[in-house]
């Protein structure tokens, strides 16, 4: 690829060995910055002390990013990722990065971050970067190493670049790692009467009620706010409002009048002309936006 | 004694909630409650490593933390089980960044042999240690990979080494025994997690936007009508109301920033 390609550019490299991790990450980042790109390196503290020390005098010329508190949740990750991306084009006409993902221990949880590999090839689309996501081989559990085959369209490896015979469309694997919302007929009902504002003072109440911290309460109300604008400009209007704790999470739910829409990379596409920010706003600001077709009508469901 | 012991599993499963939308009380409740289990790991790390267990424990509690920023309640995990992994791999890139260079590289044994003649040649020319500056240009190494270096050459002891031959391990040594040192490193990590945190949005409002979104929503207050918020400010209430899109509008911009592409395009 040539540096300042208009595209993304999303790919893996799965390393058996420190060595091969540091002799295909440093000659990517050179290459870079060779050509004029910037270049970001975004590990944990190891990963960033071997990179520096590898890159030597180049090491000034990169951005040294810390993800050891990164990966939380894939919305916030993004939105994380956005920033120093959108920072980096402010500077350079393209970006190459060298990124660690942080899939974690639990195999309840490589379903969420499968699905946020798939999402970040639609999220950032339009940028101009190249990003080579790294994975340590050698403990890398079956279906987390199927899934970065599933979610880069080209993976290196010990046997040098290849285009991933199993790349998947991220919708598909979006919807395949995404669970059914399951419904909650504990929720209350909270009166959806005076609009926008109206639905925000109600839950204000609702949430002081439930002694929500300031911060997380005001996260949520920004959340809805711009759930509960989608609902009257593009839903007919709002149906109904419902409300209250499941598993310890203060839940709201926004069902509108109108047919909903299917498309599960909603709220996950980083900001750009042609693309709305409500729902990349709401889930930035959220544990968890789930958004189905119900019985009652089409249902935004926030989890705080 | 187990973490359950302490806490009921929705007293838990509260406090991790409430920790992850940003409540400093229940931050702090929190890490009390896993403290020992911290503490404990970070004994049975310490001990052969070079690295000091009170930056373990400093470690060990932003782990905690992380993984309560994290962790899905609705998966029924107890937490301290989801957690430890965090924990340790926390402890464990501590130790792999202060050691780590020495045992990986040749170039960096060499790098840091040039940076400790550096620092003799300079005691005994002035008698004095040269700072990190002085280090860089008599090495000709980068200021941070000087840094680095001088990183792996900390070697702080810990404050329990297991006395040979006593017949105890070194994970039943002192366990149970106030540990002042790894306290005030907790403290030191909590007091920084609370000062970095972006999500406090109305840090980014005038102190009037943040006194009508704090009133009207009852953000750590009662709840006021606009009408009331406008008599205590001396505006109308529709003023307020204004003021308040106007907040709303500024954090919604913040949140949505598109990046600048070259050319312009967004």
């Amino acid at each position: 690829m040539v540096s300042g390609s208009p595209a993304l550019r999303h790919n893996a490299l799965v390393y058996d060995s420190e060595d091969e991790y540091v002799g295909r990450a440093v000659p990517f980042l050179r290459e870079g910055l060779e050509a004029g790109s910037g270049a970001v390196v975004a590990a944990t503290r190891p990963g960033l002390a071997v990179l520096r020390e590898a890159l030597g005098g180049d090491a000034g010329a990169v951005t040294f990013v810390d993800v050891g508190a990164a990966y939380t949740r894939p919305a916030r990750t993004l939105a994380a990722y956005h920033s120093v991306y959108a920072d980096e084009l402010g500077r350079h006409r393209s970006v190459r990065a060298v990124a660690d993902v942080q899939f974690g221990p639990d195999p309840r949880e490589w379903d969420l971050w499968t699905g946020y590999e798939a999402v970040f090839n639609r999220s950032f689309a339009h940028l101009p970067a190249w990003v080579l996501c790294t994975y340590a081989g050698a403990h890398l559990p079956d279906p987390v190493r199927e899934g970065v085959w599933r979610t880069h369209p080209e993976v290196v490896s010990a046997g040098g670049w290849r285009c991933s015979d199993r790349f998947d469309d991220p919708d598909r694997v979006l919807r395949d790692v995404t669970a059914v919302p399951p419904a909650l007929p504990a929720l209350r009902s909270v009166p959806s009467d005076g609009g926008v504002e109206g639905v925000r003072e109600h839950l204000a109440r609702e949430l002081a009620d439930e002694r929500v911290p300031a911060a997380a309460a005001l996260d949520l109300l920004l959340a809805v706010t711009e759930v509960a604008a989608n609902a009257v400009e593009h839903g007919g209007g709002i149906a109904r409002v419902r409300a209250g704790r499941v598993d310890g999470r203060f839940v709201c739910e926004v069902v509108d009048h109108g047919t909903g829409f299917d498309d599960p990379g909603a709220g996950y596409l980083a900001p750009r002309a042609g693309v709305g920010t409500g729902l990349w706003i709401a889930r930035q600001l959220t544990w968890q936006l789930d958004l189905f077709r119900a019985p009652e009508g089409f249902t935004v469901r926030l989890r705080l | 004694m187990s973490p359950g012991a302490r806490l009921t599993p929705s007293q838990e499963r509260d406090l991790v909630v409430a920790t992850e939308g940003g409540d400093p009380e229940a931050c702090h409740r929190l890490v009390e409650a896993f403290l020992p289990e911290i503490s404990a790991l970070a004994r049975r790390f310490g001990y052969g490593s070079a690295v000091g267990r009170a930056e373990l424990v400093q470690e060990g509690v932003a782990g905690l933390l992380f993984a309560a920023r994290r962790y899905d309640t609705s998966l029924g995990t107890p937490f301290w089980g989801y957690a430890s992994f965090w924990v340790r791999k926390s402890m464990q890139e501590l130790v792999a960044e202060l050691t780590g260079p020495v045992a990986l590289s040749d170039r960096a044994v060499r790098a840091l042999a040039a940076v400790r003649a550096a620092r003799r040649d300079h005691l005994q020319a002035h008698g004095a240690d040269p700072t990190t500056d002085e280090l860089a240009r008599a090495t000709g190494l980068s200021r941070a990979q000087v840094e680095d270096l001088q990183a792996t050459e900390r070697v702080p002891r810990s404050l329990q080494e297991p006395a040979a031959g006593d017949g105890r391990s070194a994970d039943t040594v002192g366990d149970g025994l106030p540990d002042p040192a790894a306290e005030q490193a907790y403290d030191v990590v909590l007091d920084a997690i609370e000062m970095r945190r972006v999500r406090d949005l109305t840090e980014q409002l005038s102190d009037r936007e943040r006194a009508v979104i704090r009133a009207h929503f009852g953000l750590d207050e009662p709840a006021q009508t606009l009408t009331r918020i406008g008599g205590s400010l001396g505006v109308t209430a529709e003023r307020v109301r204004q003021i308040e899109a106007g907040a709303l509008a500024k954090l919604r911009a913040a949140l949505a920033r598109p990046a600048v592409l070259p050319g312009g395009g967004a």
